[in-house]
């Protein structure tokens, strides 16, 4: 048997808060401030890391929900994003060449297969801004341009966007 | 702070902001005029003296006989937060902290920045930082038909509904310089004054010539772009979360780069009608007295 297909990685449950939508999972990373969407095909691989369920299991399952081909390099790509988006227990997968895939070669199957490209395993990512970042401030680099002056600095907190009065040039501080 | 508390202070006012207990103390009653101007939308008075921030601003004016300017100051509980000889710059950094500090910690509310028109009963929220256009966008709905809400916050209750949040706009010039601040009410807009819920969720940036060509967004994908404009995102990121979700279970979100806001307007009230329930009175609002 591939030993890649007895892997049975175990999804990270602490820190974070988890909302389930009918097709994607939102996830939010306390101890790092990211939040992270995954889409159905990610969601599904996510819920199956019980720590008991192998990768060829869980290429089985995708292709009992979503019609994808049994092919547990989608899995591969799946546990990839999701161990690099940290959702994963540590020491319950590490990629090895027995997972490797090229993403290249997975979308062209899957467009030979029919157009599942869509299904493709994908999770979006955002670090979450501090309060400062969201609303009425200016980024260092716009200051300097003497755009919103008078602003507060989003790089720079307790700083605002300030222009001198005699040369015009503008800065934080 | 004790040091702070022995300065004699003229004037002091306490009130209660989407629940939270502020004071603000100044050592010239002069200047607690101007100050009231800035207090939050829907601010109330405060029974009783306790609060859980005080803010207290210390105007330098002029030294007698002399023409040395005295440094202003103000603090936000013991800390320093600016001093400066420019009185404006104390005006307008004691607002938006203030603003700041209410989006942040509001009980029962959930601040996006973002701008809200009403129209056929719902909302349609244009999410983004300031200088990216939100205003001019607002500004073209409203002349199109809807009904001005904000041009700051999306305030979302518990059921996702989005609150009124009227305040004193900054309108800045092309180059994001010069600051008018405006009263909606002054230029004659409807304001919409009942909470509505989110049809349409518009995710757009401004450039000269571009042509208007959204993509619908997926429920997630749409959490997160207001994710991101969410102002309690870590301090309160399970309740942003379910609040965000609640807000857009009803609602298209589209994403795109615009041209001019004119021309997208009347196709952005279309969109937000096709998810609009029969025409209700929800979305009357109080006509300007200018009208």
């Amino acid at each position: 048997m591939d030993p890649a297909s007895t892997l049975m990685p175990a999804a990270r449950t602490d820190e974070l808060v988890v909302e389930e939508l009918p097709d994607e999972t939102l996830v939010y990373d306390l101890k790092r401030h990211k939040a992270h969407c995954l889409n159905r095909t990610s969601s599904l691989v996510w819920q199956h890391c019980d720590g008991q369920t192998t990768t060829a299991q869980m290429a089985e399952m995708l292709e009992e929900k979503l019609g994808l081909p049994r092919d547990e390099q989608i899995v591969g790509l799946a546990l990839d994003r999701l161990r690099r988006a940290k959702l994963l227990a540590d020491g319950t997968y590490a990629p090895g060449d027995e997972m490797s895939y090229s993403r290249r070669e997975l979308v062209r199957k899957l467009a030979v297969v029919g157009g599942l490209t869509m299904l493709l395993p994908v999770i979006t990512s955002l670090r979450s801004p501090l309060a400062a970042q969201t609303g009425s401030s200016v980024t260092d680099a716009q200051c300097k341009q003497c755009i919103g002056v008078g602003l507060p600095c989003s790089d720079r907190p307790g700083k605002s966007c300030i222009q001198h009065p005699q040369s015009g040039n503008c800065r934080c501080g | 702070m004790e040091k702070l508390d022995r300065l004699g202070w003229a004037a002091a006012v306490s009130f209660v902001s989407y629940g939270l207990r502020i004071g603000v103390r100044a050592n010239t009653p002069e200047v607690m005029d101007q100050i009231l101007e800035l207090l939050p939308p829907g601010t109330k008075p405060a029974r009783g003296p306790r609060v859980q921030l005080l803010y207290s601003v210390v105007a330098g004016g002029t030294k007698p006989r002399t023409r040395i300017r005295r440094f202003n100051m103000l603090y936000a509980d013991a800390a320093r937060i600016v001093r400066t000889t420019v009185w404006e710059r104390v005006r307008d950094t004691l607002e938006m902290d203030l603003q700041l500090y209410v989006a942040e910690n509001a009980r029962r509310r959930v601040f996006v920045h973002a701008g809200v028109v009403g129209w056929r009963g719902r909302a349609i929220v244009i999410p983004g930082r300031s200088l990216s256009g939100k205003t001019t966008l607002v500004r073209a709905l409203v002349e199109a038909g809807g009904t001005f809400r904000s041009d700051e916050y999306a305030v979302l209750d518990s059921r996702g509904q989005v609150h009124p949040y009227v305040a004193t706009m900054s309108v800045r010039d092309s180059t994001g310089g010069h600051v008018e601040k405006i009263h909606p009410e002054t230029l004659g807009w409807p304001i919409g004054v009942k909470p509505l819920p989110v049809g349409l969720v518009v995710v757009t940036s401004h450039r000269s010539g571009a042509r208007w060509r959204p993509r619908q967004l997926s429920a997630g994908r749409a959490v997160m772009e207001l994710l991101a404009h969410t102002v309690s995102a870590r301090q309160q990121p399970e309740r942003a979360l379910a609040t965000l979700r609640l807000a857009i279970s009803n609602a298209m979100v589209i994403k795109g780069v615009r041209g001019e806001a004119e021309e997208i307007a009347a196709a952005l009230l279309s969109r937000a009608a096709d998810r609009a329930p029969s025409i209700s009175t929800a979305d009357s609002g109080r006509r300007a007295a200018a009208m």
